[in-house]
């Protein structure tokens, strides 16, 4: 870096001659939030549907789960654009795989490769926090969590995206059973899962401002993919 | 029938009126020069089997090497110009190594196949892809593998065509040997009486007299995948058919 | 106004800096080959404004081509009929605007001249457009517009936007620039409250959208006009329409003579 004055900002902007130089980003943070459960035969993964920049919502009704194939699905939150571009990407990518093997890539197959197709993008990142859901190749329910440029984590629960750093906590304990006195052994439900899911989302909803207005759910199991609903507070 | 090709037998990109590409049928020829590689497909593993032409005493007979590893759950056997075959190795070891980078898992046996025919048609005039040889390679591929399908057995001949078999026999003795496998396979097959029956089939074709150096054998198996067997574990199975 | 985040003043310019003997004028140290792509707007477009009623999509956009803050050119009209199933709007600089639309009524002309009775659908010019865009930011090259698209698909209006990165959704209620904080509010109460709006409630809608941002931002201008697509009437270009403007309230607020 050279040391010189050119490019710097000056100091009392409406005395200065220097013209503005409105510098351009090529990320924008369109908020959102996805959390997914597993459980041994079944996944559960919601996504809220507000898309924002900044203090504006730029629509209420975005859906963010991209359903890859009859088990797997992908929840994206982050840059939208980035999120258009790699789904679009993953969707052909899967049809390749279909075409060129002549079977349907399986959520672990799928899991690494996206792994990969993020890393190739190190030094220009799709900005995304990904958690990839669906069932491995012994029916059991699986969460992959991504960061931006592709370190990827295998769990059995994970919030991402806006409010992720506040849920995460939040599912520690009621799924995870962590720094729990009692510890009662229920079974994990499909019904259970989407209950926490529902509850989260509304707590969510509550304290940040980029996640709201409805939460879009896929419920995976050995049948298919079901949808599910529900309404967030829009404000 | 010499003079009948011998306007269209020079290029590699010009069909015959008859509609052939006298190239590939020479390459497929070349084969016959090669020696003998049987495969024999079980349900509890494949067998792969070839001749080593020591064609002089002072000669390492371990440096041939006509059986080997692709990856873990793939192995091959190779039967003509042994130069070309690395070249197809090669391809057929990156694109499984690429296949469990992107995906985690193992390639297929067909997928491996299909990626080596890719190869091995991308001979002619150069083009933006750039061709890989000036001619078709002059090399058969028996490929023996484990996947999600179980053990499986593919042959691939120099045009890249790919087709599976319970049982194959390529190189010299192939004609011969493939009639034999006829008579000999069937479903029920163990993999240790198809070890018996490929070395067997060998010795009846193989010019020189059988013995623990002059041949290699190889079983894929789903417990122990790639295993290519030890000297005495040769005589041992040679041992039981003379 | 002094702005903590901004570096603090130089004590005196083009002298010797730390590390350097002396800085030549118009010389730069480092690499020669560096290219600056990152563009900034020069003359622009404000708001669009559009929505989608029961059997169409509108979109309106006014004609004021400024130049920083000033009203440099009075007639530039920005939104237009791609072909007779599309209408589009275009904010943001008016250079790139015009750079899409030649590219698009090239890919008219094109399919025009195949005359094989295809004919562009609102939803693949939406997609290209979102290609387009995000190639262009991908080069640190970008377009700096919002474009809204509408259209009828398969009988159903279609109404769209991406903007300069790349960001597309599709929305029934769609306004950019000032518009996204003045106008939609006052849209998404409207169709709360009447979700099947009939093309004159939509046109006077909009009518009243574009009179309160005319209101409220500096950078907008009496004179507009209006695409409407619509499936049983076909697209037309309205305007220039004039803003009915009433300001008897000024007089009311102190400070305004």
């Amino acid at each position: 870096m050279s040391l010189s004055m050119e490019g710097i900002r000056p100091h009392y902007p409406d005395y200065s001659n220097a013209p503005m130089q409105r510098h351009f980003s090529p990320y924008a943070d369109n908020g959102g939030s996805v959390v997914a459960i597993a459980g041994d035969d079944f996944v559960v993964i919601g996504a809220d549907t507000r898309l924002s920049a900044g203090f504006s919502i730029y629509t209420r009704d975005q859906n963010k789960l991209f359903p890859l194939s009859k088990t797997t699905v992908l929840g994206c939150a982050g840059c939208w654009c980035d999120t258009l571009t790699l789904t679009r990407i993953l969707t052909s990518r899967m049809q390749m795989y279909q075409q060129e093997h002549n079977k349907t890539m399986s959520t672990v197959a799928c899991a690494q490769m996206l792994s990969t197709m993020l890393y190739y993008k190190r030094f220009f990142p799709y900005y995304i926090s990904n958690v990839l859901v669906g069932l491995d190749n012994e029916g059991k329910g699986c969460v992959y969590s991504y960061d931006p440029i592709g370190h990827c984590e295998k769990a059995t629960y994970k919030a991402g995206g806006s409010a992720g750093a506040l849920l995460q906590p939040l599912l520690d304990n009621q799924i995870g059973l962590k720094n729990m006195e009692i510890i009662g052994d229920s079974k994990l439900t499909i019904e259970k899962a989407t209950n926490i899911i529902k509850d989260v989302f509304i707590s969510a909803a509550e304290r940040d401002i980029y996640t709201g207005d409805s939460v879009i759910i896929n419920i995976i199991t050995k049948e298919g993919i079901k949808d599910d609903k529900f309404e967030l507070r829009k404000d | 029938m010499f003079l009948t090709r011998s306007e269209y037998d020079r290029g590699v990109n010009t069909f015959s009126p008859e509609g052939r590409l006298f190239q590939v049928e020479y390459a497929i020829e070349a084969i016959k020069l090669g020696s003998t590689a049987i495969g024999i497909s079980t349900s509890e593993g494949v067998v792969l089997a070839v001749e080593k032409r020591i064609t002089s005493p002072l000669m390492e007979p371990t440096t041939i090497e006509k059986i080997v590893e692709v990856d873990k759950h793939i192995g091959c056997a190779v039967s003509g110009l042994m130069a070309d075959s690395r070249t197809m190795i090669d391809r057929a070891r990156i694109e499984c190594q690429n296949h469990w980078f992107v995906y985690n898992e193992n390639m297929s046996v067909e997928s491996c196949a299909q990626a080596v025919s890719n190869l091995a048609i991308q001979f002619g005039d150069s083009d933006d892809d750039g061709a890989a040889m000036s001619r078709p390679f002059g090399v058969a591929i028996l490929f023996a593998g484990i996947d999600e399908k179980g053990p499986q057995l593919y042959h691939m001949d120099p045009s890249g065509t790919f087709v599976q078999f319970d049982a194959k026999a390529i190189g010299s003795g192939s004609e011969g040997a493939q009639q034999s496998l006829q008579e000999v396979y069937h479903r029920s097959m163990t993999l240790a009486e198809a070890t018996t029956s490929a070395l067997t089939i060998l010795k009846q074709v193989m010019e020189e007299k059988l013995n623990s150096s002059n041949v290699e054998v190889m079983t894929m198996t789903p417990d122990n995948f790639f295993h290519m067997f030890a000297k005495e574990q040769v005589e041992e199975v040679i041992s039981k058919i003379s | 106004m002094f702005d903590p985040t901004s570096n603090p003043p130089p004590f005196w310019q083009n002298g010797p800096a730390p590390g350097a003997f002396y800085n030549f004028p118009n010389t730069k140290s480092g690499p020669s080959d560096e290219f600056q792509h990152s563009q900034a707007p020069i003359t622009t477009a404000t708001s669009i404004v559009a929505i989608k009623y029961a059997t169409g999509v509108i979109i309106a956009g006014d004609l004021l081509g400024s130049y920083g803050s000033l009203a440099r050119y009075r007639n530039c009209p920005r939104v237009l009929q791609v072909n007779e199933n599309i209408i589009l709007g275009a904010g943001g600089d008016y250079g790139d605007f015009q750079y899409i639309k030649n590219f698009i009524e090239q890919k008219i002309v094109q399919e025009e001249c195949l005359d094989d009775g295809f004919k562009l659908k609102p939803k693949s010019l939406y997609c290209w457009l979102t290609r387009v865009m995000y190639s262009c930011r991908s080069k640190f090259d970008p377009l700096w517009n919002n474009l809204v698209i509408g259209g009828i698909q398969d009988g159903e209006p279609f109404l769209g936007t991406v903007d300069k990165l790349g960001t597309a959704f599709t929305d029934k209620i769609i306004c950019t620039g000032y518009g996204a904080h003045i106008a939609v509010p006052l849209l998404r109460e409207a169709m709360e409250k009447n979700p099947n709006m009939s093309k004159d409630e939509a046109k006077a809608l909009v009518e009243k959208s574009m009179e309160v941002l005319f209101y409220r931002d500096a950078r907008s201008f009496p004179k507009y006009q209006v695409a409407i697509i619509d499936q049983n009437e076909g697209s037309v270009i309205e305007g220039p329409l004039v803003v009915k403007q009433n300001w008897s309230l000024a007089h009311m607020i102190s400070g305004y003579n």
